[in-house]
Order: C-alpha cells, then sequence, then structure tokens
C-alpha cells in the first residue's frame, strides 16, 4: 500500500456552473446518501438544505438555529436563507435526522443533551418547532451527549458521546418512538462488560456513530471522545497527554434486532462516520479516523465473517488533515472525505473497496466538516464548523454554507453562504427537503393560508 | 423492479379465510417443527442468521389505539377488541396498492407468518393476524371479503382479520394514534396507486401494547415469529415469577 494515494487527474478550479433543468423521477431513490435506509425519499432536486448552527455569543441573537437554506436553482431564492429559527441557548448544536415518514427532524445539543424537535411537512420551507426532548440524562439512566437522531421504523435511534456519571466517552444507544417516548438505553460494550462481543484488542466503550444495514441484520457504530474533551478548548486539549489518550479506538458490530454487540474491532485514531455501500450485494462500510487520517474498511469477508482494516492514507497523516466527514455516492464509486485540519475535500475513488484511489482534492475553506451529497451525486454541500471550542480562530474561522456541482473531475461552486456575515452562528449538519415529499393536498393548504 | 397491476399485486399474495363472529379466520391443530420460520431461506433482502427467541426484550413503544372497524360481513368492531387477548401483527394496507415494496410486500409477508402457524399449533393459538384498510371508500367490506379470500387455507392457521372503515372520519384517528402517515399522490391515477405511505406493520402483545415495529427492510417473517416466541416466553416467564 503506497504511503499516499496515488492521483490519476490534476486539480481543476473550474468557474462556476450553471444547474441546468431539474431532474424528476419518480419512484423510490434516496436523496443525500446518508440518510437511513428506513427513510422516506425525495425524488429529484433537494429544495432546501436545513442547517443546524450553533449560536455564537454576541453574534446574533447569540442561539443556536435552524436555518433553512434554499437549495433549488429554479427557486428566486436560490442559495439564500429563507428561514431561521432559533431555539434559545447555545446547546453545541451538532446533528440530527429526520423521521422514518419525513415528517419530523430532530436536533440534538452535545452539551445540554436536548433534543429539539421541528415539524418539516406543513411548510418545507419553514420548519415549525414542536417540542423540546430535556430530560435525556435521567431518562437514559445517564447517557448524554446525543449525537443526532437515526430513524428506524416507527422510532429513532440517538448514538451518544459521553456519560452523566464522569463526562468521558463511555456511553450508550439510546432508542425514541418518534412521538419522543423514551424507549430503551443499550451502553456499548466494555472490556469490563463485554455484553457477549468478541474483542479484537480493547472495547473503550465510547460511541460516536450509528448505521444499520437491514438486509445483514447489522448496526455497526464507532467511536470519538466524551464530554470532557468535546467541550475543552482544543488547544488545551492538545497540550494534556491524559485527555488526548481519551479518544475512541474501536467500532462495534451489533445484531441489530436483538440490540446485542457481536464484535470489537479495534480501529484507533477515532472512527467517525460511518457510510454503508449501497449495492444489493456491497456488504461494507467506509469510515475516516479522525486522529489516524486513515480510511478504514469494514466488510463481510467470503466465509462470511467480519473484518476491519485499514486500506489506505487520508492526506499526509504527519501533517493532520483531520477526516472528519465522509459521503459515499450512491452507486459506491465515490467517496468525498472532508477533512478539517486543512480545508480540503479530497474525492477517493472506492469502486475496488480494498484499493481506493484518490482522484481529487480541493481546498473548500479554511476549515470544512460536513459533507452531504445528492443521490445523483451531482450535487454538494460544505458545512464550516466543527465544535465551538474546536473551531479555528482568527482569520481562519470561516463560517459557511458552500454548495458545489460535481461532474466527476471537479468540484464547481454554485453559492456561498457566509454564516458570520449573515448573523447566524456556525453551520454544522445538514438534511435536505423537498415539498415534493408531501401530497399536494398538503401543498394546497400551505398555498390556500397563504 | 417491475410493477404489478393491483390486482396481480393482490393475487399474488393470498390464501383466504373462514368467517367468525368477527369475519376471522379460525385456529389450531397439532404442530410439528419447533421453529418452522428456520426452514425458510435466506435471501438477498434478509440474509442473516435470525437472532434466538427471548435473547432480546421489546420495549413497550406505546398502547395499540382504539378505533370504529368493520369486518368482511360489514359489522362493525373495536379496533381494542381485536387487538388484545392475543399477540397481534397488524398491517395497514390498501388493496389499490401496486408498489411491489409497500402493501403487497406487507401482505405477503403476513400470508408467510400466516402459512407458519399452520405448522406451530401454539403459534396459531396465540396469534392474529389484522390486515386493515386506510382506503374506506374504495376498500368497502366487500372488497375487502374478495383481498380476504386469496388468504384460505386448507389447514388450520392464525386468526387473520381483514377490516376496514366506515369513513375517513372513523379512520382520521386510527391512522393518527398509529401515527401511519398516508398522503395522496398529486396523481389519483398513477398506476402505482393513489397513495403514498410508508410502510407500517406493529407488532401488539396481549394486553393491546405495541411492543415493534416493521417496515421495508425489516418485513421478514422469520423476525416477526421470532418476535412473537419472544413475547410468548416474557409471558411465561412473568408466569414464573407471579407463582
Amino acid at each position: 500500500m503506497p504511503a499516499h494515494l496515488p492521483r490519476d487527474r490534476a486539480l481543476s478550479l473550474g468557474a462556476t456552473l450553471i444547474l441546468g433543468a431539474l431532474c424528476l423521477a419518480p419512484g423510490a431513490r434516496s436523496d443525500e446518501t446518508c440518510m437511513s435506509p428506513y427513510m422516506a425519499k425525495i425524488t429529484g432536486q433537494e429544495e432546501y438544505v436545513y442547517v443546524w448552527t450553533l449560536g455564537v455569543e454576541g453574534l446574533g441573537d447569540g442561539s443556536d438555529k435552524l436555518v433553512t437554506v434554499d437549495a433549488n436553482p429554479a427557486s428566486p431564492n436560490y442559495g439564500k436563507v429563507v428561514h431561521s429559527y432559533s431555539v434559545g441557548g447555545r446547546h453545541e448544536a451538532h446533528h440530527g435526522g429526520f423521521t422514518d415518514d419525513r415528517r419530523h427532524m430532530w436536533l440534538a445539543g452535545l452539551d445540554s443533551s436536548k433534543i429539539f424537535i421541528f415539524e418539516v411537512k406543513s411548510q418545507p420551507s419553514r420548519p415549525q418547532f414542536v417540542k423540546v426532548l430535556d430530560n435525556f440524562a435521567k431518562e437514559t439512566g445517564g447517557a448524554v451527549g446525543p449525537h443526532g437522531a437515526y430513524a428506524l421504523p416507527g422510532r429513532m435511534l440517538v448514538p451518544c458521546l459521553s456519560n452523566s456519571r464522569d463526562h468521558d466517552g463511555r456511553t450508550a444507544l439510546v432508542e425514541y418512538s418518534n412521538e419522543g417516548r423514551y424507549l430503551a438505553t443499550h451502553w456499548l460494550p466494555t472490556d469490563a462488560d463485554p455484553r457477549g462481543a468478541s474483542i479484537d484488542k480493547l472495547a473503550d466503550g465510547y460511541g460516536y456513530d450509528a448505521r444499520v444495514l437491514p438486509r445483514k441484520n447489522v448496526l455497526l457504530s464507532s467511536s470519538f471522545t466524551g464530554w470532557s474533551n468535546y467541550m475543552m478548548d482544543f488547544g488545551k486539549m492538545a497540550q494534556d497527554p491524559e485527555a488526548m489518550k481519551r479518544f475512541g479506538q474501536t467500532m462495534v458490530l451489533w445484531d441489530f434486532h436483538a440490540r446485542k454487540p457481536k464484535q470489537v474491532f479495534h480501529v484507533p485514531g477515532a472512527p467517525l462516520e460511518i457510510r454503508w455501500a449501497n449495492g444489493d450485494k456491497h456488504n461494507y462500510a467506509f469510515t475516516a479516523t479522525a486522529l489516524g487520517s486513515k480510511l478504514w474498511l469494514v466488510y463481510e469477508d467470503d466465509k462470511g465473517q467480519w473484518q476491519a482494516k485499514a486500506v489506505g492514507d487520508i492526506g499526509e497523516p504527519s501533517k493532520m488533515p483531520l477526516p472528519v466527514d465522509i459521503s459515499l455516492s450512491a452507486d459506491d464509486s465515490t467517496l468525498f472525505v472532508s477533512c478539517f485540519g486543512d480545508g480540503k475535500v479530497r474525492v477517493i475513488d472506492v469502486s475496488n473497496p480494498h484499493q481506493p484511489r484518490l482522484i481529487h482534492e480541493q481546498v473548500i475553506g479554511r476549515q470544512v466538516n460536513m459533507v452531504s451529497q445528492s443521490w445523483d451525486g451531482k450535487r454538494l454541500y460544505f458545512t464550516s464548523s466543527l465544535l465551538a471550542n474546536w473551531d479555528k480562530r482568527g482569520d481562519d474561522n470561516e463560517q459557511f454554507i458552500k454548495a458545489y456541482t460535481w461532474n466527476g473531475s471537479a468540484l464547481k461552486p454554485q453559492f456561498a453562504v457566509d454564516f458570520k456575515s449573515a448573523k447566524l452562528g456556525r453551520p454544522h449538519h445538514m438534511l435536505f427537503g423537498s415539498s415534493k415529499l408531501y401530497s399536494s393536498e398538503e401543498k394546497a393548504k400551505v398555498t390556500a393560508s397563504k | 423492479m417491475k410493477l404489478l397491476s393491483p390486482a396481480l399485486a393482490t393475487a399474488s399474495v393470498f390464501i383466504g379465510l373462514t368467517l367468525g363472529p368477527v369475519a376471522c379466520g379460525k385456529e389450531g391443530e397439532a404442530s410439528v417443527p419447533s421453529r418452522p420460520e428456520l426452514a425458510l431461506p435466506r435471501s438477498t433482502g434478509f440474509d442473516y442468521v435470525p437472532p434466538e427467541p427471548g435473547t432480546y426484550t421489546l420495549p413497550v413503544i406505546r398502547n395499540a389505539a382504539d378505533g370504529n372497524v368493520l369486518d368482511t360481513s360489514g359489522k362493525s368492531a373495536s379496533l381494542r377488541h381485536l387487538t388484545q387477548g392475543r399477540i397481534t401483527v397488524l398491517s395497514f394496507i390498501y388493496t389499490r396498492c401496486a408498489s411491489a415494496n409497500a402493501c403487497p410486500r406487507a401482505t405477503g409477508m403476513l400470508k408467510q407468518v400466516h402459512r407458519l402457524s399452520e405448522q406451530d399449533a401454539a403459534l396459531a393459538d396465540a396469534l392474529r393476524l389484522v390486515t386493515l384498510s386506510f382506503d374506506p371508500v374504495h376498500d368497502t367490506p366487500e372488497r375487502m371479503r374478495h383481498y380476504a379470500a386469496w388468504s384460505q387455507t386448507k389447514k388450520a392457521a392464525a386468526e387473520w382479520c381483514f377490516l376496514t372503515t366506515p369513513s375517513q372520519e372513523a379512520l382520521a384517528p386510527i391512522l393518527t394514534a398509529y401515527d401511519q402517515e398516508v398522503d395522496r399522490r398529486a396523481n389519483m391515477n398513477d398506476p402505482l396507486g393513489p397513495y403514498f405511505h410508508p410502510v407500517r406493520v406493529y407488532l401488539i402483545d396481549r394486553e393491546g401494547r405495541i411492543r415493534n415495529i416493521y417496515s421495508f427492510g425489516t418485513l421478514d417473517p422469520r423476525l416477526v415469529v421470532t418476535d412473537v416466541r419472544t413475547l410468548l416466553l416474557e409471558e411465561k416467564q412473568r408466569v414464573a415469577e407471579n407463582r
């Protein structure tokens, strides 16, 4: 394996490309490719990008907020903020997700452990706040730091980052009904309590992301760090050897239906986002390790056993590019990896998942975090904020959403919103919305009420 | 996946049922294997071995709601009455649905569970299947009687009730209580059917509490029957603890 992935093409920073006509395709096709497999689907062009945004003291109202950006090229408001709802206070807004019927959006705060629920069906351009779940630690038996929400049939899976006892990384997966009723807590396995799982090397009990592959009845979870680290100033933490030891080194494969951990893989360097391949016979998933700067593959081998292995470096690990988010194309051929450290996106050909090849890299900004792509792979969106206390300082602290088209060889900018100039805050997680998900009757009701 | 016409979609999945007091099927003969569901082959969509019953728990999600429903003879009934007393698998469908991964798939799964109950008297005794239409205008009791005719079997099996509602007004609170979204397509003559909806099938215990919800990706009859057995083991344990 080479020290870094070979490049096939030169970088190309093309001119702005105006998007063509909408492509409407009936039938069950997904939108952005990292959504839960149980969710209702968007057909065609996404109309909105919902951005869960951290408030910044002294900037605008200083509050965490849900920002709606118009993403429809045919709209006169294309590329503009069309709605914003402040939830009051700063909760370390981080990730969220839709319910399986796509009526509601759950948005979580890593610090307060509150989950804000919005209704999006009635007016997709203006999500309506419904309620907040504000008793998370007590209800769950001590899990804190809800890291987003993942749709299951009729319920939500909330992977967490920490616990209320010592605020370290020991944590759990939690389930709620779609109505917000607490259902169950599943603690990650540890060395002291493996819960029946086989352990490669160690079981740290840490969590981060959790994704299901329904046809194999498996769930895969990854690991990050606890509240005491993610709420600490990054510079201070980086100088603290004890703090730097407290990062996840594991991924856990679960029997999804029984919610039982089966295997704990040793994946050092904080494996973060997980993306299962989409193909019917593609029994594998990718993750990137933020501190290790490696691309990892978790796969079912030809004996039906699950394995985990590093398949390549992301950038020069010694330069700490910090890969933080990944997005896999619908045809499983291309992986976009956003790197917070150098602000670049690296585009990797993963047609052969065991032998990935770098095909393009491009600077998005001075810092970049989340990446979301459309199902057809033609449009990508990036946001900038990682964590309030970890974002860069000074001029490097750009805060944006940027939209691009991807033509197979280069990313061409379409629009950008400066969240600092707009006095909105630090943009983080993105979710797509479309009025076409919902019935013509609902749209007629909305039109009539205007 | 090739789309089926509504008639073909429904024709592909059913055997009939015998009428009873609420027009449900009848139950119980001596059975053979302990877990006949394990004889069902793995498939691309369900490529795993199901967990052992009783090795996991099924939390209570919420109480199953009541509602005014009609059986295939047009007789009025309480939905709650039909979701208590036995372990119930409740599926919301409409017969005009031609989306292969939606209602036909759900009903096909119930059919497989029904067939499995032919081989297991204890399962047949404990289980009730309920198919409830959310299209009361088209899915009249007569229409549901036709739909149910395909589910007839020559062997004793679990009860299987086919229901509709007298009106949209009677249906609406049921859908709300079960959190079952139903939307009209812009084109009501769409070949897939006039409605689109998330597929939801509910597992309800004898006390009328929803214990699991299945959808596209989890409509595996082996898992559903495993869950039923898990609830039966839970009941047994409760009885033992109360002695």
